[in-house]
């Protein structure tokens, strides 16, 4: 939106966005097209695209402005047709937004979502080769805004998709909360007998160079034809265009704000590495599909949503825990140093995490413990101060990311009862708990 | 060829002039300027066209995507970060690049945006990580006086400059990614350049301007010609760096002559009505083929396709530059699909070994008649179809005249050039979103009027300094103008010295074949401190230099030392003088010096010598 002084100047020249005008000031004459402003722009200078393509920043009241041609009404391009093949499997693509629909409108810089999704097929044509793919549009948001509202019609949507005869499903999704996406689908699908593929992109698919192409090519090769009956995410397994990873949604977490192998395995190996042309190689244990089996999915969408995570530092107020406890919340997975620390013997007493936790818990919390180090296993045992965190009723919660800790408890409370869910949040449920930590997890 | 000649052709011409600056930062992240050798590793990527503006695939982008190519990138330690491997977005504008735009504008006069809208411009051959290069429109309508006339500055650009190739598999091509994002300023003139003298001129006088401001790269590569040239009857080609400006010129003489030549050949082709035939499967001719070039893609499954030309007769062979046939523009554009090339029939088909009967078979298949010409080629399915058809393409062209494409500078004697794609379209930019636009206010307007380079001031200081005009002329257009100024701001630099030296002695040396741009500007200022210091003799700055140029960590003080190149002044001297009177038995002034001098010719300045033995 322009500021008051531009828009009543083309308010006064009857000129629209889009619309060709002239500007002249002495021997200098410009011409070209009115762009939108952007919200980054000065709101007094009017942007105007010139015919070099260049957009040119003037302030208008340094010239003569006339308007000299209405915007020509853009014909509609007709959509990619995709012919259904009877040799290839049906899989369903549920388009929730994000990076990966995000399409610039070349013309004027506007990044908007595609109104028809069936773009994102047509910018790969060779997915068609793989898959009957039917796309269907359920919401379109920047993950960041996404909650457990969005993953429970998230999880029906897959459901119904799955029943309908799907062999498998590919949501593309925003990647900055896709791994508590994927891990609540994990807990919420619960009996899954089908590949359920959640991908993203981290440059826009706008671009010469998007990650975007590959991750659906990939992606949509382990829905067609791999026998995982697992929920994972399929994106760069490195910076190069080589390879995708599949990794499990309960393990998986995102490390980098920028790269397009930003998705690492956490305490877990990648389920399975997919090349550009689609080729399957596994690398992981995982959950097979069993083959005439009748269909056994469960949707289980329930969630509590009074669950919060708190990360622990130096000198953190452990009366944030009363805080949450007065709003009435029923559990906290904490984010605690090293092993699975808070402090509990500060200098200043006041800082002693230990009598809030245990009140919190004497009053019905479920308080879990996990590590900001990500990497490695919490322990109850090596240092006596998580003898006393244990002793008082804290659920550690072995090898899950934080993440995957939080959506779990809130999917456990929202299903079982309190007890069960204590019970249940160090058990594993979807893979979200390993065993054996191997020694070739770290940093892969 | 006078400037009648070409006005009577319909000459146009406009040059676009491509010039590195020298800040210590790119231009959109903190990475290193410099080049950088230490590798760190590869990433590959793919890229594809996608679609542009209305939906439309830019012409160049589609075209580089029919080539389906995968990239390689090399990235450096200093001079590679994320931002450059397109795997981070970027960081604010480098402030010295822009600068250094402004008072470049402001010495062509330019009106400069009120707001800089930087863009994103596609570019689907792979230079560039993100398939688009960042460059924004910075001034307009500006002018330049070259010998008196007026040429018009439509535009001045600031942009990313793209990647190195470091090789081109053909299929693949792998790029360096430390030159990606080097600040780059982009000078265009219009088409009012009225020769191709002119043109030389004109590309003179921008790079003399860009020199002044103190902030450009020196050494190969930093500065590109892109020259446009039509005629009329012919087409806009845009041909693209060239590198020794001393040429341009003779490119632009070429592709005059190109155009004419090519503009002779389809007059004659409609008169024949000349046709192009369609694509034949022939393979089954060539089995067994003693043609060892066809029989090698055909034993490993490949194809031979071809078509015939009618009305073509002779016109394939005919020389259109030094060097250059119709038949090398096909297979120009043949080669982009792949192929190592394609045969036609007005070459020697003797050195192919084909025998009659093939031909024979091959006319017939083709349905050619007498003064029919055709084009074979021999490749692997895929490549074979899509060679054929961009010969096709580029013979039908033939027909109706000049095709508008760009091409790339053969940098060598023939200063010819070749096909590289055709010319891009107008969909090909869009805003970069991920850079704020930049306000332009009344101070940084003056600041750049007070550095904005001034031609004729300079000129007065340099007269001043060096008395020559001749030498003053030289400098002015010598790359190493930046540096003169650098060695001359020291106190007690003789100035007559370094120009000398600067122009004569470093064109000498790099004739000679040392790498005279491998010694960097710190390295000359300690050699000529040398010697404005007494420490070294004139003579010993030839020796000094050619050191240098062969090891670029010498150090200058070690240097004189080791090369014995201290210079023997004062009570020194006289102590040797007195060694050699006596030696040499004699105090005839001629021959002590001849013999003082055979032995230490590096190490006494002649005129101390001389006042010594006067």
């Amino acid at each position: 939106m322009y500021g008051k002084k531009v828009s009543s100047l083309l308010e006064s020249i009857n000129a629209d966005v889009m619309d060709r005008i002239r500007l002249s000031s002495g021997k200098v004459v410009l011409e070209g097209e009115v762009m939108p402003s952007t919200e980054a722009n000065d709101l007094d200078v009017l942007i105007v695209k010139l015919s070099s393509g260049y957009n040119i920043g003037i302030d208008p009241s340094k010239y003569k402005v006339e308007k000299i041609e209405s915007a020509k009404r853009t014909t509609e391009r007709p959509a990619a047709k995709f012919s259904r093949n009877r040799e290839l499997p049906d899989v369903s693509l549920i388009y929730t937004g994000g990076t990966i629909g995000s399409m610039v409108d070349y013309k004027t810089g506007a990044v908007h979502s595609p109104t028809k999704p069936e773009d994102l097929l047509e910018a790969v044509p060779e997915i068609a080769e793989m898959a009957n793919i039917s796309v269907l549009p359920l919401m379109s948001m920047m993950s960041e805004d996404m909650a457990h509202d969005e993953w429970a019609r998230i999880a029906i949507a897959v459901a119904k998709e799955l029943n309908n005869g799907a062999r498998g499903v590919i949501i593309a999704h925003g990647t900055d909360i896709m791994h508590y996406t994927s891990a609540t689908l994990s807990f919420m699908l619960s009996g899954l007998n089908a590949p359920v593929v959640l991908t993203g992109s981290q440059r826009s698919s706008d671009r010469g160079s998007s990650d975007a192409f590959m991750n659906l090519t990939c992606s949509t090769s382990v829905a067609a034809r791999s026998d995982i009956a697992e929920v994972g995410i399929c994106m760069h397994h490195t910076s190069s265009d080589t390879a995708c990873a599949f990794i499990r949604g309960t393990k998986a977490r995102k490390m980098h704000t920028s790269r397009r192998d930003t998705f690492r395995p956490i305490n877990d190996k990648p389920i399975a590495l997919v090349e550009r042309t689609g080729a399957i190689k596994y690398t992981g244990e995982y959950r097979k599909i069993e083959r005439g089996e009748a269909a056994k999915l469960k949707l289980m969408t329930g969630y509590d949503r009074k669950v919060a995570l708190i990360k622990v530092f130096p000198g953190s107020d452990p009366a944030v825990i009363d805080f949450y406890r007065e709003k009435g919340y029923n559990g906290i997975i904490l984010e605690g140093t090293g092993l699975g620390h808070t402090p509990i013997t500060p200098t200043r007493k006041e800082d002693s995490w230990l009598p809030y936790v245990k009140d919190a818990i004497d009053n019905g919390m479920i308080v879990g413990m996990t590590s900001q180090c990500l990497y490695g296993r919490v322990n109850t045992n090596v240092y006596r101060n998580l003898r006393l965190l244990n002793s008082v009723g804290v659920v550690y919660c072995e090898d899950m990311t934080p993440e995957t800790a939080l959506v779990k408890l809130g999917w456990l409370l929202g299903n079982y009862g309190k007890d069960e869910a204590r019970k249940m949040l160090n058990t594993n449920v979807a893979g979200e708990i390993k065993s054996r930590t191997e020694f070739d997890t770290f940093l892969v | 060829m006078d400037e009648d000649y070409y006005r009577k052709l319909g000459f146009r011409c406009g040059l676009e002039i491509h010039q590195r600056l020298d800040t210590g930062e790119k231009l959109f992240c903190a990475c290193s300027t410099e080049q950088d050798s230490n590798s760190i590793g590869k990433v590959y990527r793919m890229q594809r066209a996608v679609a542009g503006e209305l939906g439309a695939i830019d012409r160049a982008a589609r075209f580089e995507q029919g080539k389906k190519r995968r990239f390689e990138y090399n990235l450096y330690e200093s001079s590679t970060c994320l931002v450059d491997a397109d795997e981070e977005p970027p960081h604010e504008l480098n402030n010295d690049a822009l600068r250094t735009v402004l008072s470049l504008a402001s010495a062509m006069g330019m009106n400069v945006m009120d707001e800089i809208e930087p863009m994103r411009k596609n570019v689907a051959d792979g230079s560039d990580t993100s398939a688009f290069q960042r460059t924004m429109l910075v001034g307009f309508d500006g002018s330049i006086t070259v010998n008196g006339r007026k040429v018009g500055i439509p535009s001045v650009c600031l942009e990313e400059e793209s990647c190195g190739i470091e090789k081109d598999y053909g299929e693949e091509i792998a790029y360096n990614v430390d030159r990606l994002g080097i600040p780059l300023i982009e000078i265009a003139t219009s088409a009012d350049i009225a020769s191709p003298q002119m043109a030389k001129d004109v590309a003179l006088h921008i790079g003399m301007l860009l020199r002044l401001t103190g902030k450009v790269k020196r050494g190969l590569g930093t500065i590109r010609q892109d020259v446009n040239v039509s005629i009329a009857g012919g087409a806009r080609v845009e041909i693209k760096g060239l590198q020794d400006v001393s040429m341009l010129n003779r490119f632009v003489e070429n592709e005059v002559r190109r155009q004419k030549e090519l503009a002779d050949i389809a007059k004659l082709l409609a008169r024949s009505k000349a046709m192009v035939g369609k694509a034949v499967d022939v393979t089954e001719i060539f089995e067994g083929t003693k043609a060892e070039l066809i029989r090698k893609k055909l034993e490993r499954g490949g194809r031979a396709i071809a078509f015939s030309l009618s009305g073509f007769a002779g016109l394939l062979g005919r020389e259109i530059n030094p060097n250059r046939r119709l038949g090398s523009e096909i297979s120009d554009y043949a080669k982009t699909a792949g192929a190592g090339g394609i045969i036609h029939s007005d070459e020697d088909m003797g050195k192919y070994g084909l025998s009659r009967e093939e031909l024979g078979s091959l006319k017939k298949r083709l349905g050619m008649k007498d003064g029919d010409s055709f084009i074979l080629v021999a490749e692997k399915a895929g490549i074979a179809e899509r060679t054929i058809e961009m010969a096709r393409e580029r013979a039908q062209r033939a027909i109706e005249g000049v095709p508008k494409e760009t091409r790339v500078a053969v940098n060598d004697e023939s200063c010819t050039s070749r096909f590289t794609r055709p010319l891009p379209g107008g969909a090909r930019m869009y805003p970069e979103t991920d850079v704020r636009p930049i306000s332009i206010d009344k101070k940084m307007l003056d600041e750049a009027a007070e550095s904005a380079p001034d031609i004729e001031k300079e000129g007065r200081m340099l007269k001043a300094q060096l008395g020559d005009d001749r030498t003053v002329e030289l400098l002015m257009r010598s790359p190493r103008l930046q540096l003169y100024r650098a060695i001359t701001r020291r106190k007690g630099m003789d100035c007559r010295l370094v120009a000398n030296i600067l122009l004569q002695k470093f064109t000498e040396l790099s004739r000679n074949g040392f790498a005279m741009d491998n010694i960097s500007d710190e390295k000359l200022i300690d050699i000529f401190a040398a010697y404005s210091e007494d420490k070294i003799t004139k003579q010993a700055i030839d020796e000094l230099l050619k050191a240098a140029s062969k090891e670029s960590s010498l150090k200058i003080d070690g240097a004189i030392r080791a090369l014995g190149l201290g210079r023997i002044t004062g009570k020194e001297l006289s102590t040797l003088v007195s060694r050699f009177k006596k030696e040499e038995k004699t105090s005839d002034v001629g021959q002590l010096k001849k013999a003082i001098m055979s032995k230490h010719r590096l190490n006494i300045d002649g005129e101390e010598l001389n006042n010594l033995l006067a």
